[in-house]
């Protein structure tokens, strides 16, 4: 008996098994975006950019051109190609941090101009690479290296509902959609309309993806499953937020 | 295709901003990236009304650190792409300029330099001089080009974008306000009706076939796990570094063989430093006139010639001493005293050159 | 008695400024012409030749001027993209006006901001033109330039290349607005040159246009 390894084709097989943690969410992520990159069979068009943080890690995890950019830069570095190369399918990959604190100023002006890019963001409620630091993404009272005595929403604020605010600002023709590794078929789903969504020319593509970080959660995983699947969800909404009406298939 | 928006040669009058514009088109460059900022606007402005008659782009940015990193992005994409900014603005440009740095990305930057620190003034000074050549948190890998006149804007833009792609180092044209609004007559010209070839842009991320099964893919990096694996990048560059500075180095000297006293500055204030040293010579004082072109790399070999001689030396600029650290560091061991005319963010005219140098005491 | 109402509007770097500003000193010494003569900056565009540091020299020669002072710009930094509010009634008062207006459609459309500029019946719109200019270089550039202008009234041939003019050039330069002018229907109101041709430029161009001798303000007026 032969066990078929159920990797997607874009992966890059030289580069597995992959840095990530054991555990991490991230490689859920970036299985659901190999799929899709596969369905859609753009292997040949798709330029990936990574940010700083965890996302880094992915620089060599695609046979895709790839490059590594600076730390909240990934969404102009892609837009600066996409301007320049209309024919390319370009995906900013990066986290909460990333996303939401360092490079929130890109994500509204990118969504507001509704550029033509996809950007794929991993929610794991921390700044995990550099050990576990509150994000704009920890969720009220849990601990980090920087909130350790939990998160004081008085004082720090609300969870940022990102995809709320992309979708709120993003134009006619974008998509925007809250996916989870709790649901890795229906997280490759809405990876797949980000896509498409930018090859039909339609707009700004968003889709953020909860995530899992045992690491920096010190949870095993049963516990780090459990946050994914139930306490995430109370705060951030999993679902489609926008999307442009789909032609009957 | 639409016609060459320059063919020939045609003398034309123009502010400096308008005359990066126009360069950038006889340079085929194809993108500009930007975001507002005095005094470098009307590179915007002319390159916004010149750009869909031509089939060129423009993108407007939230910010200057997004028109660095989209400058970054459309050169990963193989477009002579370029941005402009000053002041603030090219304190929040450093971050993409270090990337260009360490991933070799040839962006071409216009800095109109414009009074600092802080918001500060918004028309002239020679301040940005140490931010334009050693900025970010590296060795300050880039091609910076210091401008004199309009012909200078538009001769080394056309440089730049072959610099930038021939030796792939970040590459800067370092204007400032009085350039951008000044105004002047030059000649406009087709680089190629003089000869000149533009190096050809090459996309380094998009290549044709498919990774992976045609081709490797291209993963570019910035990020190293050991100090030992950044040392030998880092040695590397600076070898290639190195090995180019004497190609790339230039700068324009008069009257220095027997030069008592040698006047050095550079950009726009090598104008009256210039005249100044003409005036001087009228009336027997044997002055002479350094000017680098490129600050970085800086003319070593030349600068050491032309002082070879002389007993004194004059730095004159418009900051508190960005531009005399670099002549020092260059004329480091030689026992020259160095007189300084220091005035940050003023202009300087030939006169008080004159003044200056009258009072000395001479032989 | 006239009154005297005249905008100079065009390309940037085009010389609307030294243009308005000899053509207000000008009016201060002819008899048949409505007094006092107020010269306005109304360049909203551009920040860096301003009328503000030669305001208090120009007053001095007896041209009432609305311009900023320097001490009314402390800590605006970019200033110049503000107007002083004094310019907006300026046609409603007794005397002849030269307003000296920002560049391109945009300075043309700065005219909306003075209060009854549109129904005041002495208004005359003049395009200063210089076939230097890449914009203006040519008669075919020159001509789509002045129609998208807005309303125009007469044209003006500054035709220039700074140290580097010839006669030759300004001459060409009158052809050619004249040869726009034509087509436009409307009138060549005048060459202006540097004052330093009039030995060899004579009183009229090859166009038979007068020719108005300028006087350099501007130089020492930037930023």
């Amino acid at each position: 008996m032969t066990v078929k390894l159920a990797m997607p084709k874009v992966w890059r097989k030289e580069t597995k098994p992959h840095k990530f943690c054991p555990g991490c969410g991230h490689g859920l992520v970036l299985k659901a975006l190999g799929e899709a990159i596969d369905a859609l069979e753009i292997q040949n068009q798709a330029i990936f950019g990574c940010d700083i943080g965890c996302s880094l890690l992915a620089w060599d995890f695609f046979n895709v051109d790839t490059i590594q950019t600076h730390h909240g830069r990934t969404t102009p570095v892609v837009t600066g190609i996409k301007r320049a190369r209309p024919d390319r399918i370009v995906i900013a990959y990066m986290g909460d941090g990333g996303g939401y604190a360092i490079g929130s100023q890109h994500l509204v002006n990118a969504a507001a101009r509704n550029e033509k890019i996809t950007v794929v963001l991993v929610n794991n409620c921390n700044y995990a690479m550099t050990g576990g630091q509150m994000a704009p993404t920890t969720l009220p009272g849990m601990k980090t290296e920087t909130s350790p005595y939990g998160r004081d929403a008085e004082t720090t604020g609300q969870p940022m509902q990102g995809p709320e605010m992309v979708a709120a600002i993003a134009r006619e023709g974008s998509y925007v959609a809250r996916g989870t590794i709790a649901n890795s078929r229906q997280l490759k789903t809405y990876i797949q309309r980000a896509l498409e969504n930018q090859m039909q020319g339609n707009g700004f593509s968003f889709v953020e993806a909860l995530s899992g970080c045992p690491t920096n959660w010190s949870t095993n995983a049963r516990d780090t499953w459990a946050f994914v699947e139930q306490a995430m969800p109370k705060y951030f909404k999993v679902g489609e937020l926008k999307a442009p009406p789909r032609k009957e298939e | 295709m639409p016609e060459k928006p320059i063919t020939g040669e045609k003398r034309a009058f123009m502010t400096g901003n308008e005359v990066v514009a126009w360069a950038c088109l006889a340079a085929q460059a194809d993108i500009m990236y930007g975001y507002p900022i005095t005094p470098q606007n009307e590179i915007m402005h002319y390159w916004t009304r010149l750009a869909p008659k031509y089939e060129k782009k423009f993108l407007q940015t939230e910010d200057e650190i997004s028109a660095g990193f989209t400058t970054v992005g459309g050169v990963l994409a193989g477009a002579r792409a370029f941005t402009g900014t000053g002041g603030p603005g090219n304190v929040l440009m450093q971050e993409a300029i270090s990337m260009a740095e360490m991933m070799r990305i040839p962006t071409v930057m216009f800095i109109q330099q414009r009074g600092g620190p802080s918001t500060a003034t918004v028309i002239y000074s020679q301040q940005e001089v140490t931010l334009t050549t050693y900025g970010g948190n590296g060795e300050g890998y880039r091609i910076v080009y210091s401008t004199a006149s309009h012909q200078d804007l538009f001769d080394y833009t056309i440089k730049a974008f072959n610099a930038a792609w021939k030796y792939r180092f970040p590459t800067f044209i370092l204007g400032d306000g009085y350039q951008a609004k000044m105004r002047e007559s030059l000649m406009l010209y087709d680089p190629e009706a003089r000869g000149i070839t533009m190096v050809p842009a090459e996309p380094l991320v998009g290549l044709p076939g498919t990774p992976g099964v045609d081709r490797d893919p291209a993963h570019l990096r910035n990020t190293y796990n050991t100090e030992e694996e950044l040392l030998a990048l880092i040695k590397g560059y600076q070898a290639e570094y190195d090995r180019i500075a004497p190609e790339l180095a230039e700068h324009e000297a008069y009257d220095c063989a027997d030069a008592e006293v040698i006047i050095l500055s550079h950009g726009v204030v090598s104008r009256s430093a210039r005249i100044a040293g003409r005036e001087l010579r009228e009336k027997g004082m044997k002055v002479g006139y350094f000017r680098p072109i490129t600050l970085r790399p800086f003319p070593d070999a030349a600068i050491r010639r032309a002082v070879a001689k002389a007993k004194k030396l004059l730095v004159v600029e418009s900051s508190e001493g960005q531009f005399l650290k670099l002549c020092q560091q260059s004329l480091c061991g030689l026992p020259l005293p160095i007189e300084t005319l220091l005035k940050p963010g003023m202009g300087i005219t030939s006169e008080e050159i004159v003044a200056k140098l009258s009072a000395w005491r001479w032989g | 008695m006239n009154r005297i109402v005249e905008a100079y509007v065009g390309e940037y770097a085009s010389g609307k400024s030294e243009c308005a500003l000899n053509r207000a000193l000008e009016l201060l010494r002819r008899q048949e012409v409505m007094q006092p003569v107020i010269l306005v900056d109304l360049d909203t565009v551009e920040p860096v030749y301003t009328l503000r540091p030669i305001r208090e020299e120009l007053r001095g020669l007896g041209l009432d001027v609305i311009a900023w002072a320097t001490r009314d710009t402390v800590g605006l930094g970019e200033a110049g993209s503000g107007w002083p509010p004094a310019a907006r009634w300026v046609l409603r008062r007794s005397g002849s006006c030269v307003l000296d207006i920002g560049y391109g459609v945009k300075g043309a459309q700065s005219l909306n901001l003075l209060e009854g500029a549109w129904s005041d019946p002495d208004l005359r719109i003049l395009a200063v033109l210089n076939l230097g200019r890449p914009m203006t270089g040519s008669y075919e550039c020159m001509l789509a330039y002045v129609r998208e202008l807005g309303p125009v009234h007469g044209l003006i041939n500054n035709s220039h290349l700074g140290d580097d003019t010839t006669i030759a050039f300004i001459q060409e330069g009158a052809r050619t607005v004249a040869e726009v002018a034509e087509k436009l229907k409307l009138p060549l109101t005048a060459t202006c040159a540097d004052a330093r041709f009039k030995e060899r430029l004579g009183e009229k161009d090859v166009c038979g246009r007068p020719i108005r001798y300028l006087q350099r303000f501007m130089p020492r007026a930037f930023w």
